[in-house]
């Protein structure tokens, strides 16, 4: 803890925000049985018989609530595969996209398995396994939008987000006089699309083909691909054995196209080939 | 857990969080205005109307207290564009919270009215005053002084809810916050000062406001200066 940075972090804002700073120091002093000190939750894992992941269930076909509102989707399935191969129990931590590394790193899940793309702003802050599937960014929008290249999005209101590839990578291809606006989850970017308050929305290739499935009156298509990306398992930065052991588990399961199947069934398109990391 | 906080971050994005804040007490006084005229109008109906208006407006406050606002936001922003009402998000955001706060003060305002005596408002008509009249001078005002506190906390409370109105992309406070600390990754930090941003401005609006009830309620009458001691 670098207490200088504390204190002068302090002299920002209000009393009452040194305040907040001090007693966060206290709770981490004296960190709650649930939250690991870093490194070590292989051990607790195996020795507790649970295993705590993140569940995005927002974003289809990676998480999404099903008929009976359980979590289902292809990163759940990937999150009970991990668990039964570590033969414990597991423990969904419902989470929404911008949370799914603060409740990684504030300890209340030990691993996120919730689409999270491996970029370096975010392996600056969690460590990454190799990748276990990959998607497409996309722009999406109605019909009636005229857009065919990134160019195209000039003057037009364009919604992303918060927290996702498409927040990452979109902006950069943006031209001057692009209005990006930004929604807190997928969910309410979708809604912003369909109900026309946005002229065009950035979001994952099946996301796009789902609510394109489910919404055949607003004539959802395709307008361009941004970017292909790949998406792996995170644990906290010091969290090694946990991370070897996510490296060997990917490494087998696609090796024995567990994998491959779980991404099938749920994107209803085949994986590709997945680079080694 | 090891967690170093980094403040200096915060620094480098200091001019777009104090343009969420402004943002966020534009709306908030905005709201606070248009809600607090409507709720004048609706508390004076409400209590004089004829039967089928005083029902309706019950009605209406019945409906704004008891549903969520997030849920009166996504209609106004996600839903009214399917019969043709479109408005942008910050207009959205400015309709659902006046929307909010009228139902609220409304019914705090009525709670003043039925405070005033019986005999007071008699008064006013053997004074000859004219029913509107006896409403602004005679009921409304003392209404509004006997209520002030409870309105000025309501105030407090639609400033710290507007942070809802991130959700359908408006950039305040917690919607620049979010991108921020999704951009970032520095979470702790961010929500940290805006903890402090939001109880600075809270305290800022109950200073100013109890400011105005002096400037108006109290100065210059001398019963009242000496019962505020």
């Amino acid at each position: 803890m670098k207490r200088r940075d504390m204190l002068m972090g302090a002299a920002t804002g209000a009393a009452g925000m040194a305040l907040l700073a001090a007693v966060s120091e206290k709770a981490q002093a004296q960190a709650p049985a649930g939250a690991p000190a870093g490194g070590g939750s292989l051990d607790r894992i195996i020795k507790d018989k649970k295993i705590r992941i993140t569940a995005e269930v927002t974003s289809p076909p990676f998480g999404i609530l099903d008929k009976s509102n359980q979590p289902d989707g292809s990163e759940i399935a990937t999150s009970r595969q991990l668990a039964k191969d570590l033969g414990v129990e597991l423990e969904l931590v419902q989470v929404t996209s911008p949370q799914r590394i603060p409740a990684l790193l504030a300890g209340r899940a030990d691993v996120a398995i919730s689409s999270l793309s491996i970029t370096f702003d975010r392996a600056k802050t969690v460590a990454f396994a190799p990748p276990h599937g990959a998607l497409s960014i996309v722009i999406a929008g109605p019909k009636k939008t005229n857009i065919k290249s990134a160019t195209d999005m000039a003057g037009k209101k364009i919604g992303l987000t918060r927290a996702t590839l498409e927040e990452a990578t979109v902006p950069g291809i943006a031209p001057a006089g692009t209005n990006i606006v930004y929604f807190d989850d997928i969910a309410a970017t979708l809604q912003a699309m369909i109900s026309g308050q946005v002229d065009a929305a950035g979001m994952s290739a099946f996301a796009a083909k789902s609510v394109g499935d489910r919404n055949p009156r607003a004539e959802i298509e395709n307008k361009f691909t941004v970017r292909t990306a790949y998406y792996g398992a995170a644990v906290r930065p010091n969290d090694y054995e946990l991370l070897q052991f996510l490296r060997t588990w990917v490494f087998l399961n696609k090796h024995n196209g567990v994998l491959a199947d779980i991404y099938r069934k749920y994107t209803e398109v085949a994986l590709v080939e997945l680079p080694a990391m | 857990m090891s967690y170093v906080f980094q403040f200096g971050i915060v620094w480098d994005h200091l001019p777009r969080l104090l343009a969420g804040a402004w943002l966020t007490l534009r709306l908030s006084f905005g709201a606070f205005a248009i809600g607090l005229a409507l709720a004048l109008v609706l508390a004076y109906a409400r209590t004089a109307g004829p039967k089928p208006l005083r029902a309706a407006i019950a009605a209406y406050v019945e409906v704004i207290r008891n549903t969520p606002f997030l849920v009166q936001l996504f209609i106004i922003y996600f839903s009214l564009p399917e019969i043709g009402l479109r408005f942008d998000a910050v207009t959205a955001a400015l309709i659902g919270m006046s929307l909010n706060f009228s139902g609220y003060a409304t019914e705090i305002l009525r709670a003043g009215i039925e405070s005033v005596p019986r005999s007071q408002i008699e008064a006013g008509y053997c004074l000859g005053l004219p029913r509107v009249s006896i409403y602004r001078h005679v009921i409304a005002w003392p209404a509004l002084r006997a209520v002030y506190p409870a309105l000025a906390s309501q105030f407090v409370l639609l400033m710290l809810g507007s942070s809802i109105v991130a959700a359908i992309s408006v950039e305040e406070l917690t919607g620049i916050i979010n991108t921020l600390q999704s951009t970032t990754f520095r979470a702790f930090e961010f929500y940290f000062v805006a903890t402090g941003m939001y109880l600075a401005m809270a305290l800022g609006a109950r200073l100013l406001l109890d400011a105005v009830y002096w400037t108006l309620f109290v100065r210059g009458r001398p019963v009242e200066r000496a019962w505020a001691r």
